[in-house]
């Protein structure tokens, strides 16, 4: 049939497009061997993780939090103190680390969805840093000086290596894993009840969505992935300091998000492999020169992308001839009503089956 | 006709602080009619609105009683999803409310029910912030719609319109409450009123006034009077028309 064989094709042509895209990413470890560039994708990769657990919270549900980077810093500190003090497998820590960030996400801010818009963002930066002056004054999380992770041979099993080469897959693999559930989630009932949420709260409740719970569903989304990615950080460092939950750090989750595109779900992608090697590139290149002209170039390069295109790199793409030059003929993507009648028919013949 | 109305309100008040915006109204609205509320700027006509559908309380109530009400309400204000397809914002809808979909397919598929019936479906792929002020309205209508209810709230959802488009809304109420749903509406355009409504209840100072089909409410002297007369000449029109 006719629009089965349009469809089936552009699916094929996206699949090799995405399938090219990974094996270069798969492939570059073989490549190139400096640990410095390898080290500038771990950051990548996790930064850009980072960024799609904000853009959840930011993006989706329009709920600008500014305190990411504290969820992290709880994740990596439960992961260095179950190791060092109870000797547990870092894996199932891991799984822990979810939990309680998950949680005390969810306890913290249920009662704090009264508060709206920039009163929101004012208690994220204020939970991030009590938590930050918390760990500071505390003995058991080892006050400044923060924890370390024990240091010994290689193994999977403890998720150590000398080398970066199995962090740069892990955090791959992280990665995109995390790009599928976003992705699943931007388009299920969860995702719409978000969306609508960020456009309009009492329109949502006109139709029976309860903002604050689903809400507490996306900042505890946003915190559990934020969780992860503190263990990914903690076994990778080896080593967590307060200085990883500072204000800095969680506005650095944020750029990646903005800049390439808040209102989709790959723009902390597209941001993140542009903006991370960018300020990396600068810093090595610049810094030596005039100290600081980096994070300078780095602030202009951000200003003209909010003020030439607020939506991000990703929304100039969507409206942009590049797009179409793309859709029409290099993936030969058929037109939306096609699209749209191939999935009812999929739909159709399900039904039929049943 | 005997049958039990879907809504009996009796007493029902509201205070701001000092002011009160509705004293003691009662009414009811009948299943499967179409009941209008009329009144002046600031009569509390959209107030009645809102404790009703419960998105505040009232001050106090005497009774309050719908029987099983799947109710779905637009606002006076218009609340598209402005940056998601008009598709998409219907989607959303179908998700939730009366009748929520379970797969995304079974959204989609009742999604492009309701926009063929409001005639949006040509438009399903347009950001709602990109439409014009009918089609938004419309738009409105569609997302209520798509929750499945019982009864449908429309709070002015034809202030802005010119004569054809307001004749294309009426055409989509009538069309809407044909389908068997009850509706009870605000407006201020008497055409639509006077066409649609088979009861009108007139709110004046928050206080009910006058209560009975559109003929015998404009000819009640003291709703003329509220009205300063302007609504008399609007009648007359009607009467050559």
């Amino acid at each position: 049939m006719d629009i089965k064989k349009a469809v089936s094709g552009y699916h094929r042509n996206l699949a090799i497009v995405i399938g090219a895209l990974l094996a270069v990413f798969v492939l570059l470890p073989v490549v190139i061997k400096t640990p410095y560039i390898i080290n500038i994708f771990i950051l990548v990769f996790y930064i850009s993780t980072m960024s799609m657990a904000w853009n959840i919270l930011g993006g989706m549900t329009g709920q600008n939090s500014l305190g990411l980077a504290a969820y992290m810093g709880i994740g990596a500190y439960t992961v260095c103190l179950v190791v060092t003090k109870l000797g547990w497998n870092p894996w199932a820590v891991s799984i822990l680390a979810m939990l309680v960030t998950g949680l005390i996400a969810g306890v913290i801010f249920f009662p704090c969805f009264i508060l709206q818009g920039p009163y929101f963002t004012l208690v994220s930066i204020a939970f991030a840093e009590s938590m930050r002056q918390f760990i500071i004054n505390s003995e058991f999380f080892g006050r400044a000086s923060g924890v370390g992770l024990p240091f010994g041979e290689d193994s999977l099993a403890q998720f150590r290596f000398t080398s970066k080469v199995p962090y740069y897959y892990a955090g791959l693999i992280m990665m995109v894993v995390v790009y599928i559930i976003m992705k699943k989630i931007d388009n299920t009932k969860i995702g719409f009840a978000l969306k609508t949420i960020r456009e309009d709260e009492d329109a949502a409740a006109a139709i029976g969505i309860n903002p604050t719970k689903y809400k507490v569903i996306a900042v505890v989304i946003s915190a559990v992935i934020a969780g992860f990615v503190g263990f990914f950080y903690a076994s990778y460092i080896r080593y967590v300091d307060p200085d990883l939950m500072v204000q800095a750090k969680s506005t650095e989750f944020v750029l990646p998000a903005v800049v390439g595109g808040a209102a989709y779900v790959e723009g902390p992608l597209v941001g993140g492999l542009i903006m991370i090697p960018l300020s990396e590139f600068l810093r090595a290149n610049f810094a030596r020169v005039l100290p600081g002209i980096n994070m300078i170039m780095y602030a202009i390069v951000l200003l003209v992308v909010i003020r030439f295109r607020p939506s991000g790199i990703l929304g100039w793409y969507m409206d942009s001839d590049f797009k179409k030059f793309i859709d029409e003929k290099i993936l030969k993507k058929p037109s939306l009503d096609i699209l749209e009648e191939y999935q009812m028919m999929n739909y159709e013949s399900r039904k039929g089956g049943k | 006709m005997s049958e039990k109305p879907v809504i009996e309100v009796v007493g029902l008040t509201k205070r701001f602080k000092g002011l009160t915006a509705v004293n003691d109204v009662s009414f009811s609205v009948r299943k499967g009619g179409i009941t209008g509320m009329i009144g002046p700027n600031g009569a509390g006509k959209s107030t009645t609105f809102n404790m009703i559908c419960g998105y505040y309380p009232p001050t106090e109530k005497r009774a309050y009683e719908y029987t099983n009400m799947k109710i779905a309400r637009t606002f006076q204000i218009m609340k598209p999803l402005k940056n998601l397809t008009v598709m998409d914002n219907v989607i959303a809808s179908c998700y939730f409310g009366h009748a929520a979909a379970k797969t995304r397919e079974e959204a989609v598929e009742r999604a492009t029910e309701v926009l063929k019936f409001t005639g949006l479906y040509e438009k399903r792929h347009v950001l709602s912030k990109e439409m014009g002020t009918p089609d938004q309205k419309r738009l409105e209508m569609a997302r209520a719609l798509a929750t499945k209810p019982e009864v449908l709230f429309l709070d002015e959802n034809m202030a802005g319109l010119n004569p054809t488009e307001t004749a294309e809304a009426i055409e989509l109420i009538r069309r809407i409450n044909q389908s068997g749903v009850t509706i009870l509406l605000i407006e201020h355009i008497m055409q639509a009123v006077v066409s649609l409504c088979e009861k009108v209840i007139v709110l004046h100072h928050g206080e009910k006034i006058a209560e009975g089909t559109p003929e015998e409410v404009m000819n009640d002297p003291y709703v003329m009077e509220v009205y300063l007369g302007t609504k008399a000449e609007d009648k007359e029109e009607k009467e050559e028309a």
